[in-house]
Parts: C-alpha cells; structure tokens; sequence
C-alpha cells in the first residue's frame, strides 16, 4: 500500500444470531453485525447455488427471493432480512421435479455456462409468480439487471415464455430430449 | 417455491413429472434377465441422410460418417447433458469447492505500473495471528507461459512487476478478513521505472523494456513480436486499380467479461499429490505450468476442472495465482481457497487487444480485389500470453474468404505496462476482420457497386487454397451471404432507409481449430484422445479432457457416442474433470473441440460399434455388415423382428474382457506452406459467416441501437442446432458490445479505469436485437459428421455489418470502436458543419446509384455460384488456388508462374522507408544481428 | 469483497434512530445511515469512507408511504416506479434508476442522498492506493483531486441521481429530522455545491420524507435521461422540465449527472421568456460538467441541450 497513514482494518464487527426459513427450512446461524446476505447464504447457509459475480448489483447473479420478493443478496444487509422467508435457486425445484422454468431454461438453451443461470431462474420465476402472462417487454424488465454474457439473452426470454405457458396451463411440462428411458431392452428377438 | 405454484404432473406418472426422472421410479429390469415386451423407437429417418436412405437432404454431398448415422442425436436440438446441474445450483463452480479445514489465500498486488522489486518484508503479516502461510517471488523462480517460445511470466514478482494489479506476494490466513488485513501488512519497496502506455511508443528504444529476450531482443524496444508477409506483388497490380480504400482504426481493448470470477482451490493430499481446482479451458497447460513451477513431475498433479462460470479465452492460460494457492497451500499443510474479487479479473485481463489497424484495399476494373495491405500495432500489455499467435492472426486470418490478388500484413505486439492481452473469442481475427470488411463496403460504394454482390463475386471457392496456403475444405460462406441478403429483405433496404436507419453486411472467417498444438511434442502426439468404457450395466462412461465451458462440449462428444451406438443420451456418462482420469486434450480454445473432440470420440465409438456388431453377427449369425443399430437394438437390415438387444451383444463381446474399453484419437492431416509462420492460421477446417445487421441512430445524440441481425453461420453440419444457435445468439451479444459500448478505459495516468460491470459496458437485455439464426450446412469432409466450429466464427460478422449499418444510416464512418454516442455524435456535428446543417434530421441519407459494374458482378457470381456448387459436392475435384480468378493456373504454385509473384517473410532494405506503423518495428535489429554496431 | 467492520443498529422508530445517533455523537463516534444500501454497501465494499457504525433505517414502519403529495424516504424505488399514485414524471425517472433488480432494494431518500461519484474515487481499495488516493478518500493523506489537480479545496464529483430533477420541477420540499428536531426546506435548497459535504444535512441528521405541492396533479412534462445502456447504467445527464396544465409560462426545468448537485434552472428560465431553445443554451452556457464519469464532459454538456428540449416537448 502507498499510503503510509492508511490504516488497515480494524477488528471485526460483533456475531449476532440471524435466522431465516432459506428454501422452507428454518436455518439460524451466527452472522457479523455487518455481513452481507450473499455471504451468510454462501458461507454459512450452504447455498452455493447462490453465485457472486460481481459483489455490487451489476451482474444478478446472486439474486435471491425474499418473501417472494427478488432481491440482490449482494447488495442486502443481512440482519435486515432476518426472520424472512429466502428463496434460492435450490428452493426453485419441488424435491427431485425441476420447477418448469428450471426445465425450460434447460430445454431452451437458457443456459450456457450456467454461472449466471440461479439468477435469472429466480428473477424469472419471481415474475410469473405474479404474472403469468408476461410480454416480451416486461420480461426483459424483469431480467434487466441480471447480466448474461453467454446467450445473448434471446434464449433466456424464450425459456421464460415456455415456462409462462406451463404456469398458464397452455402447455404440458416439457418432456425434453434428455427424457429417462426405462433400462434398455435386456431380452431376445421376440418382438 | 412460491405459494402459489402448482407442481404439475406429467404425461406419464410412472416415469416422469416436469421434466426430471424421478427415482426409484424407472422400470429397472436387471441386464440380462429377459423382458417380456423390448420396445424400440422408430428410426427417425428425418436425421438419417437422404444418401443413406433418410430424409435429411444433403445439398453438400455425402459424408464418410454418414453410414454411421443412426437417427439418434445428431442434428436434434439437445439440452446440454449438464444443464440439470446448472438449474439446480449443483454446479460447481471455482468459490464452490468448500475443502475441510480450507484457509483463505490473497494476493498482493503492485500498485505501480512498472517498478523494480527492490525488497519484501514479509514478517509484520507473519507475525499476525491467524496468518498461516506467506509466499514470495523467491518461492517460484520457474518461468511459465502458455506458449513455449514466450515463458515471459512468474507466480510472484520475481524482479519487476509490470502493471498495476501484477502479482507480488500471497498470503493464507484463516478467514478472509485477515487474509487481507496480513496482505496490507507485506511492505515491499520499490524503485518505480517509466512506464509505457502507449502502443506506439512501445516501438520505440528505451533504457529498460519490460522484458528482456536476450539476443533475440528486437532493439531495445518493448517489441514482443513483428511479423512480415508478403503475398504476391502488390505494386504491379496497383496500376489496375479502380477504387481505394484507406481505413485507420482504433479498437479499445475489451475483456471477456465472463461472470464468473476467477477462483482456484489447491489441496496437497495425504499422499502429497496436488489436487488443484480450477475454472480452466487449458487445464492440461496449466498442469505443464504447474508441474515447471512448482517442480514436481506432472503425475503427481491431478488438475481439476471445475464448471467454467464463462470462458471465451480468458481462462485459457495457466495463472499465477493457481500457482500461489499451490504454493501457500503446499507451505500451509491445508487446502487453499482464493476468489477473485471483479477488479482483479480485469487485472488478470488477456482480452482482446488494443489495436491500431490500416487496412489499405485495392480493387481494378473487374471489382477484382487486386490489392490488400494490412498494417496492426497490437497492444500486448505485460506479458506475452497468447501474443505470438494474435500478431500472426491479425493478418492471416483476413486471407479468406476472398480471393485475392496480393497479400501484404506488417503486424507487431508490443509490450506496455497494462494487464496482458491474449486470446478472446473470434482470437486475433475480429479487429481487422471489421477494418476490412468495412473497407469493402467503401470499395462497393466508390465503385457503385452492392457489397453484398461484390462479395459474392470475389469469394474463393470450396476446396481451394488461400493466398498464403490455407487449404479450404468446405465453404458455404455464398449459401450465408445469399441466405441473410434474403431474410433481411436487402435489396429493398440497402441505401434506401431514412436518415437515422440503416442496414449493413459483414462477414467472417475463423479457424476451426489450431492446425498444431502449443506444445510440439515428439512422436506427433494426438491433439485429442477420448477413452470410451462400457460395463455390463450398458453405460457409456466417456472419458475427455474436453474443457467445457458452457458451450456443450461435453453434449457434443456424448451426443456422437450416442448417434454412432443408436443409444438414449443419458445412457452416456462423460468424465471430463479430472486430468487423472481423461486423456490429454489441448483445450477449449481456437474452437477445436468439436471438431477434434467429437471426432476422436466417433474413432473411439467406431471401436465398440464393431465390437458389438460382431457380438451381434456371432448371436443372429449374419455377417455384421448386414446389420443396423437403433435405439439399444441390434438387427438385420431387411427384417427388425431378427434382433437381439443392444445389452445381449454387449455381454456377449463382453464374455472374455470384462468391460469394453475403446480409445480414439484426433490429429491434423498435415498441411499448409514452408514460409515461415505459415502455421499460424492452419486449420483442418474453417468457418464462415455473413451477419445483416439493422440499426437505428438517434441522430441528436448519437446513440446506435440494433434493432435486428439476420445472422447466418456455416458451421458444416450442427450437431446441435440449439447449441449452434445458442452460439450465435451468445456472439451476437459480445461482439455488439465491443462495437457499442464495451472498452477497456486506460485514463491519463494509464491506471485502468473501469474495472467493474457497471463501467465496463456489457449490453443489457435491452440493447439485444432480435437475432435470426441461420445455420449453413457445408458438411466439412473431416468435421464430426460434417461438423465445423461454431463458437468463434460468429462474433466476427457482427462488428462490421453494424458499423456499416451506422454508414448506411447517418452517411459518416467512424473508425474508433466501441461507437460510444460521443463519437458517433462528434463525427455527425462535423458533417453538419461541414454542410452547414442545422437541424441533424435533415442530413441527407446516403443513396448509392449503381453503375456498369454491377451487371458484370452479378454475372460473375452467377458463374461462380455454379462453380463452387460443383466443387462442394466434389463433381469438380481440380485443384484451385487463390489467384485463378487473377488468369493463375490452378496447378502450379503461382511462384513459378509469375516472376513478380513472391512471397517474402521479411522486408527487404528497399522497403524499409516505406513500412505502416507496426511495419516500423522492422527497422530495428535484433541483438545478435547487432554485433559490432555498439 | 469483504465489508469493512461495523455495527449495524436496527432502530424500530424514527425516536430510537434519533436516539442512537446522538449517542454514537455523544461518544464520539462516526455512523453512516442506510437506507436502500444500494449505493451505501459497494462503496463500503470499497472501504470508501466507512464508519465503525451504521443505523438502518429500514425496520422503521412508517416511512415508505407514496402518494401523490407525499413520498417517505423509505418508499423503494420500484414502487414508486409502479405506483399510480405517484407524479408521472417522478415514477418515469425512477423506473429509469439503474436495473429492476436494484430498484427493488433503492429507495427515494437514498437517491436524493446519493453520494456523489467519480471514477477516480468509486473504485476498490487497491485501486486507490495505487494513484495515491484521492481528495475526496483521502484515508488522511491530504491527497489532492485527481480530476481538477493542484486544488484540494473542492470535490467536484458528479450528482448522479435520476429523480432529484423531477422532485425539483414540482417543486417538492424536503423534511429532514436529527437529534434536534425536524425541518422543512425546498428540495432546491436541499444541495451543497461540493461533492464531499453534497448537501444540508448535518450530523445525525436524516431525511424523513418528500412532500409535493397540492397542485402537482396538475402539472405535466417529462425526464430524460442519457445512458449507454438502458439498464444499470447512471444518468450521464439528465433533464426534467414541468409546467402547470395549459400554462407554458409555469415552465421549470432542473438537469443532474452535470455538477456536484442537481439544479433547477430558474434563471436560465425566465431570461428566456419561455424559448426552450434560449433555454437550452443559457443552461449549456452556465453547466460545466468535469471529466469523471464514463461519456466526455465536453458531449455531456452538449446534450444536455437535447435533453432538455425533448423534456420540454409538449
């Protein structure tokens, strides 16, 4: 460091007890006066679904819901949100089924290296949560601030539309190509 | 999960709900016990070739891997095989490996931009508590770099350090918190030196470059590398010409902007071998470097390749800061974890270069383009990375898909004191590809002529050689240029939209894959080898070192295990991450996997499909050739009912060997010319494009949005229409940004000025213009069933058909990108001075009348069309080289046809006065020509 | 990025909050108050002038109240920029602040407070160290400005907040209240032309909520902004202008991203009779934008007349 009179940090600031029901389970942990949600649900939550792309509400990536709400976990403080219900992207499947804009994303080509995918997945289920009829415009108003640099966004608002159309009941949920087949045919040529 | 959704049920309640198998739930007969109703899908005759009795037409021709088409993957658009992992938030990515007993690792950085190391006093952040492990430049002396001929880097500082934000010292402490605390503790003394940051003055001779190559230094400039190359003759020519064109540029330099930062996680096991994680595109060069650095042999390093939050060449060298987790946690005893804050990604940099490009081109009478000269200061930064190959790329890679008169490049990268360029997406090939393709949208007009027309009347032909040799396989950059002009509606537009909209064209050409390795091993070793294995469960485990890296490369190679052995996808399992368990592969880089992976992948498949056709013919007793594979069967040809499944042939050829194994490799034919650097460019295939872009200017402000791009890419076959698609879409969006907005800023104090997202201006969703698709079929002759790249190519075409669009909209051309408003309104103000304008709506939109010339074009073209349509379907199997369409005899060099014709790799004393800007580089001497002079 | 140490205080009333910051100032201490965070937090992230305390403001009930006449500091931006209760020309420049996502956490009393910005100063640690630190961070070095050198006597970073201009056109008043007491003053009076102190509130003191006169249904006009991209991206400047319903000589305009402080323009205004293009070129003449943030401040300036002539369009 250049400057002499700078002074480095100071100790720590005090732990103290925050709480949230994270993906419908109620977790309570001891987080620093001062910590930041993205960290406590990285660090201390076990929710690595989360990512960290840039730390300052320009990438999306670690969008998270709080009561339903999307909310940059980078930029939230994390005693602001205690007792709240969170939501990641690990919350958007129900057990082993992919909710249908996990699935449309995959089938979709919503996701490329999938660094940014949490993100969007939870901004856009987020938005049809509260409107299952959502225009172009007003996807792209939902995922204005999540940044992606693989797909050039053009299959991610296809996938949200896909997945707009399941909620709506206009469409069965997608059996894609990747669809489980039973185990292969074990027998002879009958037939 | 909100309230208020409803979990849907599936079709069928047995197998799935919403599109995930659901456990325990899938009929599971055990291999072998006999079924009682084997059903088998139909085979889908739609992705089955027309030749080999199918439905899918083949305008291009038949293919050698068309009897190996089953009708099962290929050519179907394919979620990839990870995206599960990816929607759920189980990938893993660099920050998610979590080790027991992990300390936190970071780095101290050089606040100068270029200063001698005079001392380091570690002890103050030693002494700190918590701190457990502190490593300097001393701890790692071993020089690395991605290329052999440029190790020109260390994990630390081991003398200087070169810019703003170089590694210095590391530290690994039990938490971030006083990771950082003992970092600010590292007192380093330095001796500032004088910086360099601009390109040109890195041409020039000083007291102490940046780095030092002995007698091979160029002078005592900070010249990392010229190049020389000269083509045919360009003066003789010149008297022909009708039209000229001079075009200087300016290209800001751009990073990759992917959204994951880097983070590597190193842990020495219990038996003392490194296990080191890392987002890597390179993982098996870094594991060279690793092993150079840290002086232990390559078997006892095993490189594991997390998912790659985004590649696009920046995580495509082997890092200093993998070497420091390594070395701390090698000091430490416990698995060290670093992740890099945004800041310190544009720190590490190797994006695209700045560059200063002069493209001078000559067209005669015929609209032949006679004359093509290309001049390119490269900006290298600090370091060399992938420089050595980026200086050669910024002219070989414009030789195509033009057929050209002469070729002249003159090119240099120079060292300055700013975060290294390398390799992005489109490598070396994007700058000048604009420059030129805008240079013949001005060629068009001073001849009154369409561009698109004009292209098409100069393009090379499939199966032909470039000007400097590049051997040409398949071409369907005419089908692209005929396919956008069509969707976009262009003759109704081109020079007919208002004041304020405009259309443009631009094309492409891109390698598909580096013709040779980095590393020139003995005994020709493969470029990319992949291990099939399959068990008595019938699972297909694939093992790759294919890196991917969100671009399905792993989709790819199972999709063709999957086509060649007529299997269900998710029946193939490939292994991909660990360098202990997949055989070398060079990389995720120069858009070589699909075509080398796949295809080592389909050698390997050939393997076992004999095998198993074999068992089969054993079992029905019919020869194998009289049988088919489909959908886990097995069966004579010309009865299905004679069958056996795919299982049964399986543990029949199993009955001896226990599970078969089957290995394929991939290398290059050999190829290409004598000259020295002819290497450089050499690809067994390449790729092509046109893109049509549509933009609208606001004219007060003079800010550009894209409205539509019909962007058409020939990738010679898509294996997976989505993914292509997706690719196209995905460099769409990058190489807009670097025309629009996207720049690397270094500000007076040449401190970079915007390292974060929210001043590097990558495009939102509403800068995104509705992009068409179209993929081109060429079926490249020795692509995976046809396959060519398709992740590179496409960026190119981007960035000059909107320039020319802006052209066509506002009647100015600005050769500075990005095309900031600032600019682009600067450039209109001056016009309307100029015109003496008030009101810029009333500027006059450019009109273009089109001459004589025209006819003629559009005649030679006709011609050429049926030329190039008889020589990709091999009806017309003669040699042709660049220069036919100049009166050459397609079968001799044209050397020794034409006295005038030379090509020459190093400038001669006449031609020293007379050199571009980078050109000037070649007026030094290197030192050991240098003796007796001082 | 690691958050510099702190203590966060979670008042539950604008009393309590009032009292904890007069006993931090009783012992001495320095706090900062968060609202939103959005601005607050990639500063602190930065280690950019952070405080050992921080007062929240958000379990407070009470104050994102939004109607037509009355907006609470608390109010998210997103809300307001969805309401139908609010002004037009307040709920279009709020939908303009940054992205959606940021907008959910952004809140009206934050982007009026919003610390002023400048690329030599909105940037990490190490990146500071490394130009020796800047006047406004100077981490007690005395550095100099590093815009405008060779003076350290003013910080001439850049106001960037879209709403502040459309508040000032309607004329909206400020309520602030501290340790002693409240006040009211207009939203004009509000700024401080200087990048460090940036406006009137003193110590302890916080912004309670805007009012608007009762009148401001009826009147009507527009802001504009100018971006490189239509999402995140800070107004590079911006313009609003408003005039009763009917009645053009009502017309006043305000612009931000162009100084220290956002300013309404009611001199330029009346010299010019109401001709927006006299308009344009008195405010071009008496705006002086520095070169600290991403466009050139030479550009800058320039449409700062284009952007007040489209605000003004009727």
């Amino acid at each position: 460091m250049v400057g002499e009179e700078h002074v480095p940090m100071i100790p720590s600031a005090p732990s103290k007890a925050w709480s949230a029901e994270v993906n419908g389970q109620f977790r309570e942990v001891l987080a620093p006066s001062n910590a930041i949600l993205l960290d406590v649900l990285r660090d201390k939550a076990g929710c690595l679904g989360v990512k960290r792309g840039c730390d300052m509400g320009t990438c999306g990536c670690c969008t998270v819901m709080i009561d339903g709400v999307p909310r940059l976990s980078c930029l939230t403080m994390a005693h602001e949100v205690s007792g709240r219900e969170i939501t990641t992207v690990e919350g958007l499947a129900n057990g082993s089924h992919l909710a249908p804009i996990q699935q449309c994303f995959a089938d979709h080509g919503g996701s490329q290296c999938g660094f940014c995918t949490p993100g969007f997945l939870v901004a856009s289920q987020a938005l049809l949560n509260n409107n299952p009829c959502p225009t172009e415009k007003e996807i792209a108003c939902a995922i204005e601030g999540n940044l992606c640099r693989c797909t050039g966004y053009q299959q991610i608002v296809q996938s949200i539309q896909a997945a707009a159309a399941i909620h709506r009941g206009e469409a069965d949920a997608v059996v894609s190509n990747n669809a489980a087949h039973s185990d292969p045919h074990p027998s002879g040529p009958e037939m | 999960m909100s309230k208020d959704y409803v979990q849907q049920a599936g079709m069928n309640k047995d197998v799935r709900v919403d599109g995930k198998r659901v456990a325990g739930k899938l009929r599971f007969n055990p291999p072998g016990s006999g079924g009682s109703r084997p059903e088998m899908a139909e085979r889908d005759l739609e992705f089955i070739p027309e030749l080999e009795g199918g439905n899918e037409p083949q305008p291009a021709g038949a293919h050698s891997h068309d009897s190996f088409r089953t009708g099962t993957t290929v050519g179907k658009r394919t979620p990839l095989v990870d995206a599960n992992a990816k929607v759920t938030g189980q990938a893993w990515y660099g920050d998610d490996i979590r080790l027991p007993n992990e300390i936190i690792g970071r780095i101290v950085r050089s606040p100068y931009h270029y200063a001698k190391v005079k001392s380091i006093d570690t002890t103050k952040a030693e002494e700190l508590p918590g701190v457990i492990a502190v490593s300097t430049g001393v701890d790692a002396p071993s020089k690395f770099g991605v290329l052999p001929v440029t190790k020109d880097e260390h994990a630390m500082a081991v003398e200087k350090v070169r810019h703003v934000g170089d590694l210095v010292a590391c530290v690994a402490a039990i938490d971030e918190e006083t990771a950082r605390q003992a970092a600010a503790l590292i007192e380093v003394e330095y001796e500032v030196l004088d910086a360099i940051h601009d390109p040109k003055k890195g041409l020039l001779d000083v007291d102490d470059p940046i780095h030092w190559r002995g007698p091979y230094h160029i002078g005592s400039t900070n010249v990392q590398k010229r190049v020389f190359q000269e083509f045919g003759d360009r003066e003789s020519l010149e008297d022909t010409t009708k039209a000229f064109h001079n075009g200087k540029w300016k290209f800001m330099g751009v990073n990759h902007g992917f959204t994951e930062p880097h983070a590597v996680v190193a842990h020495w096991d219990s038996n003392g071998r490194l296990q080191l994680y890392t987002p890597q595109q390179v993982p098996h060069y870094a594991h060279r470097a690793l092993a150079t650095v840290l002086e232990v042999p390559m078997h006892q390093i095993n490189v594991i390749r997390t998912f790659v939050g985004g590649g696009f060449g920046g995580k495509s060298d082997p890092f200093p800061h993998e070497m420091c987790a390594a070395i701390l946690a090698r000091k430490a005893g416990r698995p060290v974890r670093i992740t890099f804050d945004r800041e310190e990604v544009f720190w590490v940099n190797r994006g695209r270069h700045p560059s200063h490009i002069e493209v001078k081109i000559n067209a005669n009478d015929d609209a032949k383009i006679s004359g093509f000269e290309i001049d390119a200061l490269i900006d290298g930064g600090g370091f060399a990375s992938f420089g050595h190959v980026t200086s050669y790329y910024n002219g070989v890679l414009a030789t195509a898909p033009y057929e050209l008169g002469s070729f002249h490049y003159t090119g240099a990268r120079v060292w300055t004191n700013k975060p290294a360029s390398g390799a992005m997406r489109g490598h070396g090939a994007v700058n000048t590809r604009c420059a030129i393709e805008v240079g013949l949208d001005d060629i068009a007009e001073k001849l009154q002529v369409d561009p698109i027309d004009l292209r098409l009347a100069n393009l090379l032909p499939p199966h032909s050689k470039t000007i400097t040799g590049f051997r040409i396989t398949s071409n369907g950059m005419r089908q692209a240029l005929e396919r956008v002009r069509e969707g976009s509606n262009w003759d109704e537009k081109f020079r007919k939209l208002p004041i304020g909209k405009g259309i443009g064209i631009g094309c492409g050409f891109f390698i598909s894959g580096s013709g040779l390795p980095i590393h020139w091993d003995p005994h020709n070793f493969p470029h990319a080898t992949v291990h099939l294995q399959i068990d008595m469960d019938g699972g297909v485990t694939v093992h790759t070192g294919a890196a991917d890296i969100g671009q399905g490369s792993s989709t790819a190679v199972a999709q063709v295990v999957a086509e060649v052995l007529a299997l269900p996808l998710e029946m193939v399992h490939v292994r991909s991450h660990e360098s202990d368990t997949s055989p070398v592969d060079l990389g995720s880089y120069s858009s070589r996997v699909t075509f080398m992976n796949a295809n080592a992948a389909i050698g390997a498949a050939l393997e076992i499909r004999e095998k198993l056709l074999n068992a089969a013919g054993d079992i029905l007793d019919l020869p194998s050739d009289k049988l088919v594979l489909n959908d886990r069967r097995i069966y004579f040809k010309k009865d299905p009912t004679i069958g056996v499944s795919y299982l049964d042939a399986l543990h029949k050829s199993q009955e001896d060997i226990g599970a078969l194994i089957a290995s394929g490799a991939y290398r290059t034919p050999p190829m290409g010319g004598v000259h020295k650097g002819a290497a450089a460019g050499l690809a067994p295939a390449y790729s092509f494009s046109a893109y049509v872009a549509e933009v609208e200017v606001d004219v007060d402000t003079g800010l550009i949005k894209c409205t539509d791009v019909w962007a058409a890419h020939d990738c010679g076959k898509a294996l997976n229409p989505l993914a292509v698609e997706g690719q196209i879409i995905g460099s769409c969006h990058m190489g807009l940004g670097q025309v629009l907005s996207e720049q690397m800023v270094y500000g007076r104090t040449g401190h970079l000025q915007n390292p974060n997202f929210l001043e590097y201006k990558i495009p939102s969703v509403h800068e995104m213009p509705n992009v068409t698709p179209i993929i081109i079929e060429s079926c490249d002759p020795e692509g995976p069933f046809g396959a060519k790249e398709a992740g590179e190519g496409p960026l190119l075409p981007i960035l000059p058909a909107v320039v020319n669009a802006v052209y066509d909209a506002i009647g100015v051309r600005v050769n500075d990108l990005p095309l900031t408003p600032d600019k682009v309104w600067a450039a209109i103000s001056k016009k309307m001075n100029r015109e003496k304008i008030d009101d810029a709506r009333d500027l006059p939109a450019p009109r273009l009348d089109f001459s004589e010339l025209q006819k003629k074009l559009i005649k030679r073209s006709a011609e050429h069309k049926l030329r190039d349509s008889r020589r990709q379907r091999r009806e017309d199997e003669g040699p042709y080289l660049n220069g036919v369409l100049f009166g050459l005899d397609p079968t001799l060099p044209p050397e020794e046809q034409d006295e005038t014709w030379k090509i020459s790799v190093k400038p001669d004393s006449s031609q020293l006065d007379n050199l571009g800007l980078a050109g000037t580089a070649w007026t030094k001497k290197e030192q050991r020509h240098m003796e007796g002079e001082k | 990025m690691l958050m510099p140490p702190f203590e966060l205080h979670q008042p539950k009333s604008v009393s309590e909050a009032c009292a904890i910051a007069k006993q931090l100032m009783l012992e001495g201490d320095e706090f900062d108050w968060i609202a939103g965070g959005t601005d607050l937090i990639p500063n602190y992230k930065w280690h950019i002038n952070s405080k050992p305390h921080v007062i929240s403001l958000a379990a407070i009930d009470g104050l994102s109240e939004i109607t037509m006449t009355e907006i609470g500091c608390m109010a998210r931006l997103h809300d307001i920029a969805e309401s139908e209760d609010v002004h037009p020309i307040v709920s279009e420049a709020a939908s303009k602040v940054a992205s959606s996502l940021i907008r959910r956490n952004a809140t009206l009393g934050g982007n009026l407070c919003l610390d002023t910005r400048c690329f030599w100063f909105n940037q990490t640690e190490e990146w500071r160290s490394s130009i020796d630190w800047c006047h406004k961070c100077d981490c007690g070095t005395g550095a100099d400005c590093r815009v405008i050198p060779n003076q350290n006597e003013l910080c001439v970073a850049t106001y960037q907040g879209d709403i502040a201009p459309t508040l000032m056109v309607l004329d909206a008043r400020v309520h602030l209240i501290g340790p002693d007491g409240t006040r009211v003053m207009p939203l004009v009076e509000f700024y401080k032309l200087d990048g460090m102190t940036r406006n009137v509130l003193q110590p302890g003191e916080f912004m309670l909520k805007i009012t608007l006169p009762d009148d401001v249904a009826d009147w009507i006009g527009a802001y504009r902004k100018l971006r490189v991209r239509d999402s995140w991206d800070f107004p590079e400047a911006g313009a609003a202008a408003a005039w009763k319903k009917g009645d053009r000589s009502t017309l006043r305009v305000a612009t931000t991203a162009l100084e220290s402080i956002p300013r309404r323009h009611d001199a330029e205004v009346s010299e010019s009779n109401g001709d927006v293009k006299a308009i344009c070129d008195a405010v071009y003449k008496s705006t002086k934008p520095v070169n600290n943030t991403s466009l050139p401040p030479r550009y800058r300036r320039n449409m700062i007349k284009v952007l007040i002539k489209r605000a003004c369009e009727e």
